[in-house]
């Protein structure tokens, strides 16, 4: 996406009051307590083992550390993980927003 | 993650991948929209998940591509308990056999009730039913329309006005509504009506015959009140005469009361005694000791025990016995002769029929001695005076009426 549409479907999301993530193309995570993770606009997964997840997204990647990490389900634009979550980190998204 | 709705039905299995290239077979999956859920890691390289059947044979070309190895670890669901049920041919034949005699039996019709049939016997409507094909033991699929069924009985039954026939599980029930025949008429022989006793003619309705007398004669016991010969002297004919006759006769009546009267009356002491009764014998529960009372009487009340309708020969007897005391009463010559007239009254209504009335009544004598009233009392009473007298001999030269 190049600076310019970015910009232009910025406007347009803060125009007319939608969800950035509809618009953006970046993830939404939704965290229930350390057990469930949603994660909704994912690119595939990288990296998959009971202690270390790893998911490309449209910018950068998200890293998920805990235990016992299970994919309850996994389909085209969303993926549900459970387990006992430590981290959740998010890399190469620096100075997306500038 | 839950397995889909279906799963059940459709089977799934969970899978055992073994490759360098795991995470590349998952994305591979969901983008061609292979559902796969509860994945988790077994070891260095190797993934388990869960996976529909049919999807299962879709997998081979990504497995290639992707240079993994698949084996199944558990299996779930129909198709696999269908091929677990056909390893115990016994069993499944058991369970369809089962099934097949639990649909044999609720096809066959197992009960007949036929209702609201009064006059037509029941076995006439089985026996109608039967010819139709209608009686126990037969196959509901067998029957033909139910319309159709009721319009053929009802060909058999002429006395019946209309046949419902409803099937009702294994019950088949036959509705039947019977059709209103009038009485017929009563055959009477050409007849006269003549009076029963002496009367005076109060009132003379003649539906069939001829009046020979009118209101306010004077008729004797046999006279001919409504004659059966009618039409003129040269065509005469000869029918049932039929009719009322009301006069007005005189009954006299003897009638004697005694002052004294003698009134059973219940003190209000009693005492109670109850019983067990098995069979005939009695068993005494409570109440013993004698009864202290010079006269009593006895209300005994019967409790049944029993299952819901079957009845057992155990019974619960309960006694009241209830002092009793006579009281004499002393009535007055007036009351005595009210009495008196109130007894031949309902004599009266008795004897001389419901439609009798009392036109006059008068009494002639009253004298009271030995502690009773001796009455004679002339009653005029109104009621009916007509007997039918058949015509036996009648000249040759009369033809027979309707």
């Amino acid at each position: 996406m190049s600076r310019f549409t970015r910009k232009v479907r910025q406007w347009t999301a803060q125009l007319f009051d939608l969800p950035q993530e509809m618009m953006l193309e970046v993830p939404r995570l939704s965290m229930i307590g350390n057990r469930q993770l949603f994660i909704e606009n994912h690119r595939g997964v990288i990296h998959f083992s009971s202690e270390l997840m790893r998911l490309a997204l449209s910018a950068g990647e998200l890293e998920v550390r805990g235990q016992n990490l299970v994919i309850k389900g996994i389909w085209t634009e969303e993926v549900f993980i459970e387990g006992d979550i430590l981290e959740v980190k998010l890399h190469g998204m620096e100075g997306q927003w500038s | 993650m839950k397995p889909p709705a279906t799963a059940k039905w459709r089977g799934y299995v969970r899978i055992a991948v073994r490759g360098k290239h795991t995470e590349q077979l998952i994305n591979e999956l969901y983008t061609q929209e292979i559902s796969i859920w509860d994945i988790s890691r077994l070891g260095e390289d190797q993934v388990s998940m869960m996976l529909m059947l049919p999807d299962f044979f879709r997998l081979r070309p990504l497995l290639r591509r992707t240079g993994c190895r698949v084996h199944v670890l558990e299996r779930y669901g129909l198709p696999f308990s269908l091929r677990q049920l056909s390893k115990r041919s016994f069993f499944a034949s058991g369970l369809l056999l089962f099934l097949l005699g639990l649909y044999m039996l609720s096809s066959l019709v197992w009960t007949i009730e036929v209702k609201g049939n009064e006059r037509i016997h029941t076995e006439q409507i089985l026996e109608a039913a039967k010819k139709e094909g209608v009686f126990p033991f037969q196959w509901s699929f067998r029957l033909k329309k139910m319309d159709e069924i009721s319009k053929e009985i009802h060909a058999q039954l002429p006395d019946a006005t209309w046949i419902g026939v409803s099937k009702q599980g294994t019950k088949i029930m036959i509705h039947v509504v019977e059709s209103a025949v009038p009485d017929s008429k009563k055959l009477v022989n050409p007849r006269n009506l003549v009076a029963k006793v002496d009367a005076v003619v109060t009132q003379i309705i003649a539906s069939q015959g001829k009046a020979v007398v009118r209101p306010n004669t004077r008729v004797k016991k046999g006279n001919v009140l409504i004659s059966g010969i009618i039409g003129s002297t040269d065509m005469p004919r000869i029918v049932p005469a039929q009719g009322t006759v009301k006069g007005l006769v005189w009954h006299e009546y003897n009638i004697s009361v005694p002052f004294l009267t003698k009134e059973k009356t219940f003190t209000g002491a009693y005492k109670e005694r109850q019983y067990i009764q098995l069979g005939d014998r009695r068993l005494q529960v409570s109440g013993y000791g004698g009864i202290e009372f010079a006269n009593y009487e006895i209300i005994e009340e019967e409790e049944q025990a029993g299952v819901s309708r079957i009845k057992l020969p155990i019974k619960w007897v309960h006694e009241k016995i209830m002092e009793v005391a006579e009281v004499a009463k002393e009535r007055s010559e007036d009351e005595a002769v009210r009495v008196g007239l109130e007894q031949a009254h309902a004599d009266i209504a008795a004897k001389y029929g419901g439609d009798s009335r009392i036109v006059t009544e008068k009494i002639l004598h009253q004298k009271a001695d030995n502690g009773k009233v001796n009455l004679k009392v002339l009653f005029e009473v109104e009621q009916s005076i007509a007997v039918e007298q058949p015509i036996v001999s009648a000249p040759e030269d009369l033809r027979q009426g309707d």
